[in-house]
């Protein structure tokens, strides 16, 4: 069961006027593992994962998620997934304990649970900064109340859009150690990042340029394949290839 | 539950921003006031030259008579000739008034004297009205004077005014002042409301909820639809405490036609809202509607002013319809039987704008 696909992506496309944001790319995700999507800004991660959770329409190839289709089956999807956008999405004139409610509700979790949830944070983050508004909190708070959010309907498969972008790298870390904790708990989740640094800490790695995969594997195995040193040097040498091919 | 959640976001999120309660609240006390008072129709303090070259006493009586009159500002009075085109050129006054001597056949001058009024076109509406107020003027004496005389007229019209008895225009513009206060507030808030998801990006999260894409129109469109009817109990409440505009219709059928009409402008706000990319282009966009719904809503000039080929766009155009309803309600305290086809037509406004607009919303949801 460990190598089981959670999820399919096959031969996907996004096209928008003439252009291909993203190019007939196809991948799996393995039930309880770390994907980590990499690249620079504007290369398709983005697309890509609002795709695979339904909120880009695909113009061709199928993504598969759990079996459902995510062009037909979209509202049973959801049940079981979670996002977290860039900028975190939070909602600046509210608090955090107002946000979790929010977001906890429109969930469909019951208000007991919510209550249980906001005393949860409690233990992680301190009162007097989860009852100021979002605007005016750090931003290493603000992916930590993000994330919270993001995992109160106990999703299965997680997707996390760019979650260390503007965040110091004492947060960053603390951030990946959560990660690892929901990888233990037995969740799948894929990253996008353009931290290229990030890499190491993901089972398996998708880097992806101009909308199109160019290279897939363990982190370990691709440096040691093409005998590189830095996941930043083996980025370099794909996109060269790619772009002479 | 979960569009509670929404609803009540919504709601926080609008009380939070302290300029935005001076807007919807006080902006429209203050709003309902000057343009009570600055929209006006009624045309008073007309800046007047007279000149009398009659040595008649009637032609005194009568200069005597505008003079008294509170609807013209007499600048001058005088018995020599002048350059009157220089004076309306000058903008000295709009009007100017010449008083002359009329002769018979025998050369003997005649008991009523010869009236010529000069007036400023520019302004076509008040000079309309104040040619009309110097006709009355003078049409008024000669018949006092004929009666005195011992002379009655063959035929004698008697004008009854019902509903607005002394002719206010506040009266008329007061009611419709609330129709637009409701159209101001409503669009714009709403019109920006889904870019502002948008842009902060929080548009993603509530599309992957398990919100539906109704649930979240709805709850974006009843927080608004709340506050704009409160702002309408404002206004209302404004136009008869400061204005005494009697409200002689019911209260419950004022509400029910101005619930209908703000699903309309909500909804159509909800349209530019998908549409638009940034607070800015919706507020752009809200702007030049407004204006157009505005002007074509017979809240200034009668809707039947409008030329024809144009008069599509003002019977698609939902605030012609509450205006009518609201001055029906307020000043003939008409019930529903009379403007119930009104009610009508604003049912179909609303539902056709409703669906276009929901399913354009559903369209942006699955892009």
């Amino acid at each position: 069961m460990q190598f089981e696909d959670i999820i399919r992506v096959n031969e996907l496309t996004k096209k928008f006027g003439a252009f291909y944001a993203v190019n007939r790319i196809s991948f799996n995700i393995r039930r309880g593992e770390i994907l980590g999507f990499l690249g620079p800004n504007g290369a398709g991660k983005t697309t890509t994962i609002k795709m695979i959770t339904g909120l880009l329409r695909i113009t061709s190839g199928n993504v598969f998620v759990k079996g459902l289709n995510v062009k037909k089956q979209i509202k049973q999807i959801k049940a079981f997934t979670g996002y977290m956008s860039q900028k975190f999405s939070l909602y600046p004139l509210l608090t955090s304990l107002e946000n979790i409610e929010f977001f906890g509700g429109i969930s469909g979790l019951p208000r007991k649970e919510i209550k249980k949830f906001q005393q949860q944070i409690t233990d992680m983050i301190p009162v007097k900064i989860l009852k100021q508004k979002i605007m005016d909190i750090p931003p290493g708070i603000k992916q930590q109340v993000a994330l919270f959010t993001c995992l109160m309907p106990d999703p299965d498969i997680i997707f996390l859009d760019e979650p260390t972008s503007g965040v110091d790298p004492k947060n960053r870390r603390d951030f990946w150690m959560q990660i690892y904790k929901l990888k233990k708990a037995g969740k799948t989740i894929l990253v996008t990042t353009h931290n290229l640094d990030e890499a190491e800490y993901a089972d398996r790695i998708i880097i992806i340029h101009n909308g199109k995969i160019i290279r897939q594997g363990e982190p370990s195995t691709l440096l040691k394949n093409e005998n590189m040193d830095s996941m930043e040097d083996l980025f370099k040498k794909a996109v060269t290839d790619h772009e002479t091919n | 539950m979960r569009i509670f959640y929404l609803l009540k976001k919504e709601l926080i999120e609008i009380f939070r921003q302290k300029e935005m309660l001076v807007i919807m609240f006080i902006a429209p006390i203050l709003q309902t006031i000057i343009l009570g008072y600055v929209v006006t129709t009624d045309v008073n303090n007309i800046p007047v030259e007279v000149i009398n070259l009659s040595k008649n006493k009637a032609a005194y009586r009568i200069a005597n008579r505008i003079n008294r009159s509170d609807l013209f500002d007499v600048k001058k009075i005088t018995n020599q000739p002048g350059d009157h085109l220089k004076t309306l050129k000058q903008g000295k006054a709009k009007s100017i008034i010449i008083l002359r001597d009329r002769y018979d056949k025998k050369r003997k001058p005649l008991a009523y004297p010869e009236i010529q009024i000069l007036m400023d076109g520019i302004d076509s509406n008040t000079s309309v009205i104040a040619a009309g107020y110097f006709n009355g003027i003078a049409r008024q004496f000669i018949l006092e004077d004929m009666r005195k005389k011992g002379f009655e007229l063959p035929v004698e019209s008697q004008t009854l005014i019902r509903f607005n008895p002394n002719l206010k225009s506040i009266n008329y513009m007061g009611p419709g002042i609330v129709a637009l206060l409701l159209t101001i507030i409503s669009m714009f808030l709403t019109s920006i409301t889904l870019v502002r998801e948008k842009e902060q990006q929080t548009m993603d999260t509530l599309l992957i909820s398990r919100l539906t894409p109704v649930e979240i129109y709805l709850g974006k469109s009843l927080p608004m639809a709340l506050l704009g009817l409160i702002e309408m109990g404002i206004g209302i409440l404004v136009v008869i405490l400061v204005f005494g505009i009697p409200l002689r219709g019911s209260l419950l059928y004022l509400f029910l036609a101005s619930v209908i009409f703000l699903f309309a402008i909500l909804s159509y706000a909800l349209l530019i809202s998908t549409l638009c990319s940034s607070q800015q282009q919706a507020l752009f966009f809200s702007w030049f509607s407004m204006v157009t719904f505005l002007l074509l809503a017979g809240l200034f000039t009668p809707v039947e002013n409008i030329p024809k080929g144009l008069h599509w766009i003002a019977d698609i155009n939902p605030l012609q319809y509450l205006i009518k309803i609201i001055r029906e309600i307020f000043l003939k305290g008409n019930g529903i039987e009379y403007f119930y086809k009104d009610l009508l037509i604003l049912g179909a406004i609303t539902v056709t704008v409703l669906t276009l607009s929901l399913l354009n919303f559903k369209r942006l949801v699955s892009k």
